[in-house]
């Protein structure tokens, strides 16, 4: 049985799984959804009570029956470099590729359906607070005079997107920042603003869950790093990622979040302060690892490809009853 | 009339740099120009930044 992977052409980090799966002679298939119609191509028939569905890409075919898994990495937008794209066609194509997979049977690294909810920052906060993780205080507000009251009650404040999207016209980043005590916070009525109690960190900590495992890795913040410099991913630290232990209250409370949010892979950023007490920032649910992985040596990608390469249980097969060809 | 947030927007990183790989649509993974698989090059995704979470990517906000 196969391997779906669906990422670009350009995304090494899937060719690090990639790897792992050729050397266990996994059968792989990776496409993107972007070339849909153009050297991507897919068929599916519902006759007489079942379902036969092919895909085909770069000379392979493979059944949609015959997947025990599929990994949505990175996909581009459904036919987005068709020969005559348009938003109608990414529709359609999208619904005929992803309808299709969804009456597979094949285990999901992450499902559509839970990847979606899983973006939504303001439910991951409420989820991690019913799941046992500390939160930062936090506010995601339209009013201006939340905002101030907000900011009398924590005046040390961070402001982020709420959606983690950027801005594109023209492109830029919205990195997460210090908010000045004395800010004139009028704006706050242009647009959603999520302010958070800004955590004194002596560290980040990135969490790996892939399935079960937990990889963790810590990086530290510099005693002279600067104050106003708090998105890790912007820092100019040169401090390295080094793997961490997972607190096991922590690692208790990350379990419960990701079987509630139903995801089999989950990026967790931390902050840690100088209590050593783990805050919880976001679960992105398809965060990077390759960088992580370069750092610390831990065995994200070869994790990966252990969980892609499982075979679904029996019990699991006639449960979904799905499945009709044993490939 | 900007959204508070878009006061600590900064220009996004354009990272139209030349990658040393192609993609080889047999092995389905990316080939540097001398054969070698480049994930297998860790110094090289290092140098590259290309397994790095970022900010601000054109596609994915999924970091």
């Amino acid at each position: 049985m196969t391997v779906l992977i669906l990422t670009g052409e350009e995304d090494v980090t899937a060719d690090m799984v990639v790897v792992h799966l050729n050397a266990s002679s996994v059968p792989v298939v990776r496409l993107d959804p972007a070339d849909l119609t153009a050297g991507v191509a897919l068929s599916g028939e519902y006759v007489h009570g079942s379902f036969r569905g092919h895909l085909s890409a770069g000379g392979r075919l493979v059944s949609v029956n015959g997947l025990r898994s599929v990994w949505v990495r990175r996909p581009g937008a459904p036919a987005s470099r068709a020969a005559q794209p348009s938003a109608w066609l990414t529709q359609e194509a999208g619904q005929a590729l992803y309808g299709m997979l969804r009456g597979s049977g094949a285990r999901w690294m992450n499902h559509p359906d839970a990847a979606q909810r899983a973006r939504h920052k303001p439910w991951q906060l409420r989820l991690a607070q019913r799941s046992g993780l500390p939160v930062p205080a936090t506010l995601i507000t339209t009013f201006p005079q939340a905002a101030r009251a907000f900011a009398e009650r924590f005046p040390d404040l961070v402001v982020k997107p709420v959606s983690g999207a950027h801005p594109q016209e023209p492109p830029r980043a919205v990195p997460t920042s210090r908010v000045a005590p004395d800010t004139d916070f009028g704006a706050v009525a242009y647009g959603p603003t999520l302010l958070q109690r800004r955590v004194a960190k002596r560290a980040d900590i990135r969490l790996t869950v892939v399935g079960e495992t937990m990889l963790a890795a810590r990086k530290e913040t510099p005693a002279d790093a600067d104050p106003g410099e708090v998105d890790v991913r912007f820092a100019s630290s040169a401090t390295p990622w080094l793997p961490a232990e997972v607190p096991p209250r922590t690692a208790e409370a990350v379990r419960a979040y990701l079987r509630e949010a139903q995801l089999s892979y989950g990026a967790f950023d931390f902050a840690e302060d100088a209590d050593g007490t783990w805050w919880f920032l976001e679960c992105n649910q398809s965060g990077q690892f390759g960088f992580v992985e370069v750092e610390t040596g831990q065995p994200i990608a070869r994790t990966i490809a252990e969980w892609l390469a499982r075979p679904c249980a029996p019990e699991e097969e006639s449960v979904k009853g799905r499945r009709t060809v044993a490939p | 009339m900007q959204p508070f947030a878009l006061n600590y927007a900064r220009p996004a990183v354009e990272t139209e740099a030349v990658t040393p790989y192609v993609y080889d649509s047999g092995l389905q993974l990316n080939v540097l120009f001398d054969g070698r698989i480049a994930a297998s090059d860790q110094a090289l995704l290092r140098e590259l930044g290309t397994t790095t979470s970022t900010a601000g990517s054109k596609t994915h906000f999924d970091d």
